[in-house]
């Protein structure tokens, strides 16, 4: 394992590293081969050369004996003829010589053998073969005794053994020498075949890998490609492989996200764009709805005066109920504009310093004189209760939720209306004893034309004015909410920032 | 004059949740002399048709409780409300193929002329009396 911890980390990497380690192991493998040619050249060189020196060896040694035979002849016979070959081996020694020694002059020893071996032959020279003709000249018994003496015939023994030992040394060392370079050779052979056959291995072993950690992954890229271009956006890619790799399939499953993603968002985007179509068509459709109800009133009764005999009671009351519907058209479509603008944030709002106790007064004066069967308690304090606004927006606000209180409590009752001041927040409290809100529809009660079930009995109203109310108080600052249960009446308040009276 | 005494003892369902309207319909039928019975939603509509079965009912589909529709498939759903003629008065003018695919005999919009929805009061009243 730590082995593979050294490895590079990209593919590029290991590819090269890779690459470089199985050259080298090729050039090694042939350099060590070269080297066993090398070598088997070398040893069939010093063999020739071993040979080259026995044959000059021998070559002197025969000199050497015709030297003895010339000699013998002369001083026996006394013939001079017979002096031939000491004369033509005499002329020829010194020629043969520096040959011999030039050639036997590959190691110090056996240059140091070769001088001993000359050096011998040349004390065999002077110290008996010149010496003894030289006698033989003047007196030949003389000379005759001392060549059949045994030292005669030791002389040239010593010189013979010289030359046998020479050759002797000679032949043994070019057989080591040989067998030295053959071993060499065959080992340097067997160590590049081994190291050929290894790297045959390795170059299979590593075409292997680059099959498997590129030409795999590359074909798996491909095919998710595909995946994806055919439309399957969920295609992910087994994350892993080595450096680039591994990079490349992270980039592909990064890129298969995004696409994913960003096409939910569209498909989301779209649901959005039609659910918001969809609920403006909605809208339209409620806004002509509510429009239609009144406006039947208003056409049905006039229609029922020009064309029906009516006495004058009826008269009035079929006009009362016109010109009523009529108002509530109006009033439908102040509250469906004021919608808009509100949702649109264009509402214009003045930012005056306003009493909300005296807009609380005024309303309530408003209403007390419209519903003989409520009693309207109003509970404010002497100090005025300062917020920064619109008057005209805030008594809006409180109409709305006085208008609910009475219009919500059929059978009558007491409707508290209270202002007072905390630290900076005004608030303002209306509580009615009528129907209250059922837990259901508590939640969507500030919703656009949520009028509980006002129709049942009779309330009319357009299911705009808690939204239009609510969108008001915030518009100023504040917050609006209720508590309530069914049967048992309901409280709405709201609170708005106080302004210092600068 | 007999046909008058006899249609004056029909009965008319105004299931309507806007006084206004229950009060224009029965001035719009007046004339005939029928007897007029009202309901201002969906339940107790279901419930005063089951014990008076009126001649004709005047049927509004945005009704609290129940809708208009769903009154009018209970109602189509037994047996004894299976030829009762029904008028559905509606706001949502484009209520009026769901209104017939529920059972309804004609489809009135409001805003509605008192003399057309009068007509057509007439016309099924007559077709029912020409059926027994």
């Amino acid at each position: 394992m730590l082995r593979i911890e050294r490895l590079p980390r990209s593919l590029s990497g290991r590819l090269v590293v890779g690459s470089a380690v199985l050259a080298l192991l090729v050039a090694v493998a042939f350099g060590v081969l070269v080297f066993a040619v090398t070598t088997l050249d070398d040893a069939t060189k010093r063999e020739r050369h071993a040979k080259a020196v026995s044959a000059e060896t021998l070559q002197l040694e025969r000199l050497v004996l015709d030297l003895d035979t010339g000699l013998r002849g002369f001083v026996l016979s006394g013939r001079k003829d017979l002096l031939a070959p000491w004369t033509s081996a005499m002329a020829a020694l010194p020629e043969q010589k520096r040959k011999f020694l030039e050639l036997a002059s590959t190691t110090a020893d056996e240059q140091r053998r070769a001088r001993a071996l000359v050096t011998s032959i040349d004390e065999y020279a002077t110290d008996y073969a010149v010496p003894v003709v030289d006698i033989a000249r003047t007196s030949p018994a003389a000379a005759r005794q001392e060549v059949v003496s045994v030292e005669g015939a030791s002389q040239l023994q010593a010189v013979r053994n010289v030359f046998a030992d020479f050759l002797s040394k000679e032949s043994a060392l070019a057989a080591t020498r040989t067998s030295a370079a053959q071993r060499r050779s065959d080992e340097a052979i067997a160590a590049a075949v081994t190291g050929l056959i290894a790297s045959a291995l390795l170059i299979v072993g590593f075409g292997l890998y680059l099959a498997r950690s590129i030409a795999r992954p590359a074909r798996e890229v491909a095919e998710g490609a595909t995946r994806l271009a055919g439309g399957d956006l969920s295609t992910r890619l087994v994350p892993g492989g080595v450096g680039e790799i591994e990079e490349l399939t992270r980039a592909f499953n990064e890129m298969a996200e995004r696409l994913e993603s960003s096409r939910r968002e569209l498909e989301e985007q779209n649901e959005r764009l039609r659910e918001s179509e969809q609920a403006k068509s909605e809208l339209v459709s409620i806004v002509a709805h509510e429009l239609r109800t009144p406006l039947a009133s208003v056409l049905g009764f006039t229609s029922v005066l020009l064309q029906r005999e009516v006495t004058a009671d009826q008269r009035r009351e079929y006009l009362g109920i016109i010109q009523a519907q009529a108002h509530r058209l109006a009033a439908l479509v102040n509250d469906f504009l004021d919608v808009q603008h509100l949702e649109e944030g264009r509402l214009s709002m003045a930012k005056e310093l306003v009493d909300v106790g005296s807009v609380v007064r005024e309303q309530t004066e408003l209403f007390a004189g419209q519903s003989p069967k409520h009693l309207l308690d109003v509970s404010l304090p002497p100090t005025p209760l300062p917020v920064r606004g619109d008057s005209n927006r805030l008594a809006q606000v409180v109409a709305n939720l006085l208008s609910n209180a009475i219009k919500y409590s059929p059978s009558g009752g007491v409707v508290r209306v209270a202002g007072k001041q905390t630290d900076h927040v005004i608030r303002v409290s209306i509580q009615d004893e009528g129907v209250g809100i059922p837990a259901e529809l508590q939640q969507d009660i500030f919703g656009k034309f949520v009028r509980g079930h006002a129709t049942a009995n009779g309330i009319e109203g357009s299911g705009l004015g808690l939204a239009i109310s609510r969108s008001l108080v915030e518009a100023h600052g504040g917050r609006i909410d209720f508590e309530s249960a069914k049967g048992r009446g309901s409280t709405f308040w709201f609170e708005l920032p106080s302004a210092s009276p600068d | 004059m007999s046909a008058i005494t006899e249609t004056a003892a029909k009965t008319v369902l105004i299931c309507e949740d806007d006084t206004n309207l229950r009060t224009l319909v029965r001035l719009a039928l007046g004339e005939q002399g029928y007897r007029f019975l009202e309901a201002p939603d969906g339940p107790s509509g279901l419930e005063l048709a089951r014990r008076t079965r009126p001649d004709l009912i005047v049927l509004d589909l945005m009704l609290p409780g129940r809708s208009g529709l769903d009154v009018l498939r209970e109602l189509r759903g037994g047996v004894d409300f299976k030829d009762t003629p029904v008028i559905v008065i509606s706001a949502w003018s484009f209520s009026d193929e769901a209104a017939a695919e529920a059972g309804a005999d004609r489809f009135v919009a409001k805003p509605f002329d008192p003399d057309e929805l009068r007509d057509a009061a007439i016309e099924l009243l007559e077709d029912d009396r020409v059926a027994d």
